[in-house]
């Protein structure tokens, strides 16, 4: 009798019985995947991989976050940049309005150059009120300052601080989202609304001393035009940063569908494989397991 | 020739030894999916003549029949301490895997709810806060994640400790199996001792024992030594369980919770000298290891978490104004895994202005720049994470290999000792074909006596 391992119906039997549960084993483990669509939903399945996607977990909430803090900010700018384009509209009127008081001169009807000054009187009125715009609940041009203006409403003297109000961007990108009143609208003599006070007067009482107004006021639209050029420039580095931080944010969402994810044919074809080799596996046991020599012995 | 009715004999004692055959087939049959059994097989043995000669009886014959030497017990003994080697290892890996994967349960990651996500929302938390200083929701929502965050951290360290005190009772609960496992050893021992002595059979006796010495191995590693007279000896660590019919007993010492465990560590001990075991197999060696070191270990690492996250917080934090004015106060309590909360109650004391008095947001803004901490927290807890899947995913393999060479032992053990039908059904038809045989013999013996007693001396009749 040559050298041979013995087998029984019991050790046949065992081992066609875990290389029956090794195949469904490897099948639940496939069907287990195809239905949660993650090939690591525990750090032993790919340590790796597990660090790699926590940690693009964590760039992509910055991410989102850039982009959060660029919609508030481009909320902050865009505010400023309305306000600003119509208090350069209402100050552009008020200076056409000054050079017709100055036109119809001393000799000019006390009348015509009352109306003149009323007008300009409404105009500033106007501009406080644009100067004291709020973004959520928050003086535009008040820097940090807890109170709901920026300017008074009477004496028009600037009530904000010298705060300023940033928003991270992007990594170690900081933009400033707002404007000090003081930067924007000029300050003591060429104050926008010490002139416009100065105007007003001016038409009523001394129109010859109009032509320094003049002077003040193209300083202050100055001011004001350098102001939304800033805030244009800023508007823009604003938005470019947020479609930055979209796209950063769809290259790591594929990146961490990419460490992450199945690749769902090559998984429905490993599965179909899988299957064809339990039933296989099945058909070959159930063949071998039956007959015994009790069969065959009459 | 012999003496006449010698034939007779002859002819009894192989009907005698084939039926017993044929019982050893039924019992083997019988047993074919018994747990432990071994298969059995009849050693017969020719009986001679009389060996020695005699002056006036000689003996010329054949042999004088069969005989039953003994039932045989057919185990290899090398591979049965073989098999119990693997199982041990096979049991304390398999703990090992447990361990392992019960912590990665409680951990969960990677996942858009578990204690990273809820870091990414504490900090981006911070970063709304930031944007809009004033805002009173963004304020106590930010404290509601905070809040999350130890909540997170205390849950993952209460899942630890409550983890540690099952393992604890489980402790509990093997060594009284180990106990009761080396009574039966002993009181089988001293059976088997007797039933020998007394030529009784105790083939089933001995696969029981050996059940028993299987399920020590698993236990706690132990290692059989057979003796001459067919008692076993048991060890564990090198000290004696089992010694014949005398048996030691083990105990549990130390903490019965997590946070004692350091100064009053879980051992076992035996319980007639008080010495300590050394436990270095089996499941209860891994259980041991997850009590003393596992478990502690990542209860550990999120204490360091905790402590770490309190700190960079809070140093930041008290440098930051509230919205009454007030500075340095810290945004958490307690600097461990269990005891950490959040310390500010009201959304007005949070530290988000770098003045009093001014909705700046400049301190929330550098709190939410903590995420990128080379070594925060948030980076402590990922390399936490990381260092468990390594460490899962080593055992699990391992684990796996295991089971693989374990199985294998199985196959040729059972391939070995297990019963082979097809055998016992040819062995079946042997002794019945020979039970015939032999009632022939009987037969014609009969036949020839027949002859000689009663149709001789009728000459002539």
């Amino acid at each position: 009798m040559g050298m041979h391992i013995r087998s029984t119906q019991q050790s046949i039997a065992a081992r066609a019985l875990t290389g029956l549960q090794g195949n469904l084993n490897r099948m639940g483990d496939l069907q287990e995947r195809l239905s949660n669509g993650k090939q690591i939903t525990k750090p032993s399945d790919s340590p790796t991989g597990a660090v790699v996607s926590m940690q693009l977990r964590g760039e992509i909430r910055a991410q989102q976050q850039f982009s959060r803090n660029a919609e508030d900010g481009l909320g902050w700018l865009g505010t400023l940049d309305t306000t600003l384009t119509s208090s350069l509209d209402q100050v552009r009127r008020v200076r056409d309005l000054t050079l017709q008081g100055m036109s119809s001169g001393v000799a000019g009807s006390m009348e015509a150059r009352e109306a003149i000054a009323v007008e300009v009187d409404q105009l500033r009125e106007q501009l406080v009120t644009l100067a004291n715009t709020r973004y959520l609940d928050r003086p535009v041009f008040g820097g940090t300052t807890t109170s709901s203006t920026a300017y008074d409403g009477t004496s028009s003297s600037y009530t904000g601080d010298d705060g300023a109000v940033f928003r991270t961007v992007g990594d170690g990108s900081k933009v400033r989202v707002d404007s000090g009143g003081p930067q924007v609208f000029g300050e003591d003599e060429t104050q926008l609304f010490t002139v416009l006070d100065s105007i007003a007067a001016n038409l009523r009482g001394e129109p010859q001393a109009l032509g320094t107004d003049l002077d003040r006021l193209d300083t202050a639209i100055g001011t004001l035009q350098a102001s939304l050029a800033d805030v244009g420039a800023r508007y823009n580095r604003v938005e470019q940063m947020r479609q930055k931080a979209d796209d950063r944010l769809l290259a790591l969402r594929t990146e961490l569908s990419d460490v992450e994810d199945i690749d769902l044919p090559k998984t429905i074809m490993d599965l179909k494989l899988q299957q064809t080799a339990y039933e296989a596996a099945l058909a070959a046991t159930a063949k071998v397991i039956q007959p015994s020599l009790v069969d065959f012995l009459r | 020739m012999s003496a006449g009715f010698s034939g007779l004999n002859t002819a009894l004692t192989a009907l005698h030894a084939q039926r017993r055959g044929l019982e050893v087939t039924g019992q083997n049959i019988a047993n074919a999916n018994t747990e432990g059994y071994t298969r059995q097989r009849m050693d017969m043995q020719a009986v001679a003549g009389t060996p020695v000669p005699a002056i006036y009886s000689t003996w010329n014959g054949a042999g004088a029949g069969v005989s039953v030497s003994d039932i045989n017990r057919l185990r290899d003994g090398f591979l049965e301490s073989r098999g119990r080697a693997e199982h041990a290892n096979g049991a304390n890996l398999a703990e090992q895997q447990n361990v392992y994967v019960r912590i990665e349960t409680i951990f969960a990651e990677p996942s858009d709810t578990a204690l990273q996500s809820q870091f990414a929302d504490f900090w981006s938390g911070w970063a709304d806060v930031a944007n809009q200083p004033g805002n009173m929701a963004a304020r106590t929502q930010l404290i509601e994640r905070g809040a999350v965050v130890a909540d997170g951290l205390r849950g993952a360290y209460a899942a630890l400790s409550s983890q540690w005190d099952t393992q604890r009772v489980q402790i509990n609960a093997h060594v009284v199996e180990v106990n009761t496992a080396a009574d039966a050893v002993a009181q089988l021992n001293q059976t088997i001792l007797t039933s020998r002595s007394a030529g009784l059979p105790q083939n089933e006796l001995e696969d029981q024992r050996d059940l028993h010495l299987m399920k020590l191995a698993e236990l706690i590693g132990a290692v059989g030594t057979y003796r001459e007279d067919g008692t076993v000896d048991v060890s564990v660590g090198g000290s004696t369980l089992v010694s014949a019919g005398s048996v030691r007993h083990l105990e549990a010492t130390g903490a019965t919770r997590m946070v004692d465990q350091a100064t009053d560590r879980v051992r076992l001990r035996w319980a007639d000298n008080g010495q300590p075991t050394l436990v270095t197999g089996g499941r209860l060696a891994a259980s041991l290891d997850a009590l003393g070191d596992v478990l502690p270990g990542f209860a550990g690492k999120l204490d360091g978490i905790a402590e770490r996250l309190a700190e960079v917080i809070n140093d930041q934090h008290e440098l930051g104004f509230g919205l009454d004015g007030t500075d340095g106060r810290p945004f958490f309590n307690g600097s461990t895994a269990a005891t950490i909360s959040v310390a500010v109650t009201s959304p007005q004391e949070l530290g988000v202005a770098k003045a009093a008095g001014s909705l700046d947001g400049s301190n929330a803004e550098k709190l939410a720049e903590l995420s990128k901490l080379v070594d925060g927290p948030d980076a402590a807890y990922r390399s936490m994470v990381v260092s468990l899947g390594v460490v899962s995913q080593t055992v699990s393999r391992r684990a796996d290999i295991q089971a693989r060479v374990s199985e294998g032992v199985d196959a040729l053990r059972s391939a070995d000792a297990g019963v082979n039908l097809d055998e016992e059904m040819t062995n079946m038809l042997t002794y019945q074909r020979a039970y015939e045989a032999a009632s022939r013999v009987l037969n014609a013996v009969d036949g020839l006596l027949d002859t000689l007693i009663n149709r001789t001396g009728l000459v002539g009749r």
